[in-house]
């Protein structure tokens, strides 16, 4: 059945869904840590460099990519070459891996909601999340059966992610986005308010913005900030090309692009703002220094925040509600826009209608993400997690950037095409930045990251554990890739027509 | 607080929401722009 291709309601709506999907767990819960350990306030200079020199750049290049194509990844990349439609589904397959472990862990986000009335988790946070919540297992290999608890907080995730993708673009995913995204911004508004105004806020601020300008000589610094500007932004994970291709013909690209990119940075450094004022508010509580207490990710958000929370003179459960209830509007936006890459991808290849793809891609990835809801759920989603970023979303990011700047040559091409249709022109700076800077600091990027990997084993996990889930989850990817390639689209053709390119022919 | 997170602190809120403002301000006024032509284009 021929059904007409979703479109935004307008352009504010697609910029808010963006905006959605850029700002996620990692906004509220990486960034502050990064920018504490990278030099602290002097962190800004790179962070800066790294966002105008990749950030911006590469993503005007995915709206300009999706644009233009009018498809989802791998027909976008199949309508210059019918040889890289693959990379496509290397990047789908990136995201479908993140997002079997994402929906589990805003499941337990949305427990801690609930477990934010009356301060539920008690006087040891830490004892609560591992063995009452979790029931985490004593190790690796032992899956220990299905902790129930985490069963039905993600299956409560994944009906209402379900429903929102099941209405659509414009009725579903931008819907979502007008109403969550401000909510969210004025929770944050009020978090980072109740925390300047604790005592010892102030000992926490100075921590995290004291530049230490000799931090900057250090070449792993600038590789933080490059890595945190990439995974923020959400580049390379074929999210931005899908949303870009549902957006009218006449569309400002350069104006929406810088949007985004700054709404998604000022975001995470007002929550930075507010995320080290309560630390410091918790530090002066302990009488601890504040290296004793900080903290990211997973223990930040499940174990040092409820401890804050149950310092605070009063409102305990409110402050809980908004900090928890925050993470799950930014979790919820982002697993929307990463399902709705894979759904748009399977809707081309196989000519299915919207609700088909729907059911197929929630079907298979709830079934995946039933492993991370076991007792031993958190060991694997730390270890998929950490190979899926570190080895996948930067080597995707590299052979992106290389093809369309270096082997198929479609800069030119794609900076036309956004210069026509946008107020702001983007110059050479974009071509220099796509075709020297990005892809040397990802390959510096990705050598860091091979070196650390293969001189210090990551975490205290067994090495068929890291081989299996790590290794063997990254190198799989791009073969599932050239698998689905192989397969013959459902009507033998390519919905893509915008790039007028056939075989390996250059535009 | 100390005066060199101060000035940090001024510099990202002047850089990273400050630029964020004025692209703001674009997009409506680039909105606007359109919607006129369009009414002008429809008269």
């Amino acid at each position: 059945m021929e059904e007409q291709r979703d479109q935004w309601g307008g352009k504010l709506g697609f910029i808010l869904a963006a905006i959605g999907s850029a700002i996620g767990l990692g906004n509220i819960w990486r960034y502050p840590y990064i920018a504490y350990e990278n030099g602290g306030g002097a962190f800004l200079l790179p962070y800066f460099i790294a966002l105008v020199t990749a950030g911006i750049p590469v993503l005007i290049l995915e709206y300009a990519l999706g644009h233009k194509s009018r498809s989802a990844a791998p027909f976008a990349f199949r309508s210059i070459s019918r040889r890289w439609e693959w990379l496509g589904w290397w990047q789908i397959g990136g995201s479908f891996v993140i997002m079997t472990y994402y929906i589990v862990i805003i499941g337990w986000v949305l427990s801690y909601c609930y477990y934010s009335f009356g301060t539920q988790w008690g006087s040891d946070p830490d004892t609560f999340f591992n063995e009452n919540y979790l029931g985490l297992t004593d190790s690796f290999w032992i899956v220990g059966g299905m902790q129930w608890k985490v069963v039905l907080a993600t299956a409560i995730v994944w009906a209402f992610t379900y429903w929102l993708l099941r209405r659509g673009v414009s009725k579903g995913i931008e819907l979502a986005a007008r109403i969550l995204i401000p909510t969210l911004v004025v929770m944050i508004t009020i978090i980072v308010i109740r925390g300047l105004t604790l005592p010892g806020a102030v000992k926490g601020l100075n921590v995290l913005l004291t530049p230490d300008f000799e931090a900057i000589l250090d070449p792993s610094v600038w590789v933080a900030a490059y890595g945190q500007i990439f995974f923020s932004i959400g580049v390379a994970f074929s999210i931005m090309i899908t949303y870009s291709s549902y957006l009218p013909r006449r569309t400002d690209l350069s104006n929406s692009a810088f949007i985004v990119a700054l709404s998604n940075t000022g975001f995470e450094f007002l929550a930075a703002l507010g995320v080290f004022s309560v630390l410091g508010f918790l530090a002066t509580q302990q009488n601890a220094s504040i290296d004793e207490v900080v903290t990211q990710g997973v223990g930040l958000a499940f174990v040092a925040f409820p401890q804050i929370i149950n310092e605070l003179p009063g409102l305990n459960s409110l402050f809980g509600l908004l900090f928890f209830g925050a993470l799950l509007f930014a979790g919820i936006t982002s697993a929307v826009s990463i399902l709705e890459c894979g759904i748009a991808g399977v809707k081309e290849k196989f000519n299915l209608t919207r609700t088909a793809a729907v059911n197929w891609m929630c079907g298979l990835c709830a079934l995946a993400s039933i492993l991370y809801a076991t007792k031993g759920g958190l060991y694997y989603l730390d270890v998929v997690d950490h190979f899926v970023n570190n080895f996948g979303l930067v080597l995707v990011a590299l052979v992106e950037v290389v093809l369309l700047a270096w082997v198929l040559r479609q800069l030119r091409v794609l900076q036309n095409h956004v210069n026509e249709r946008s107020y702001i022109r983007i110059g050479n700076w974009w071509i220099y930045a796509l075709g020297i800077i990005t892809p040397i600091l990802l390959i510096v990027v990705m050598g860091f990251n091979f070196y650390n990997e293969l001189t210090t084993r990551y975490g205290d996990y067994p090495l068929s554990g890291l081989i299996i889930m790590g290794w063997g989850m990254a190198i799989g990817l791009p073969i599932i890739g050239f698998i689905l390639q192989a397969v013959r689209s459902r009507d033998g053709s390519s919905p893509a027509a915008g790039m007028g390119t056939t075989e390996d022919e250059e535009v | 607080m100390n005066t060199g997170a101060i000035i940090m602190l001024l510099i990202g809120a002047v850089g990273l929401w400050g630029g964020l403002i004025l692209f703001i301000i674009h997009f409506f006024s680039a909105a606007k722009k359109e919607a006129q032509a369009e009414g002008e284009d429809s008269e």
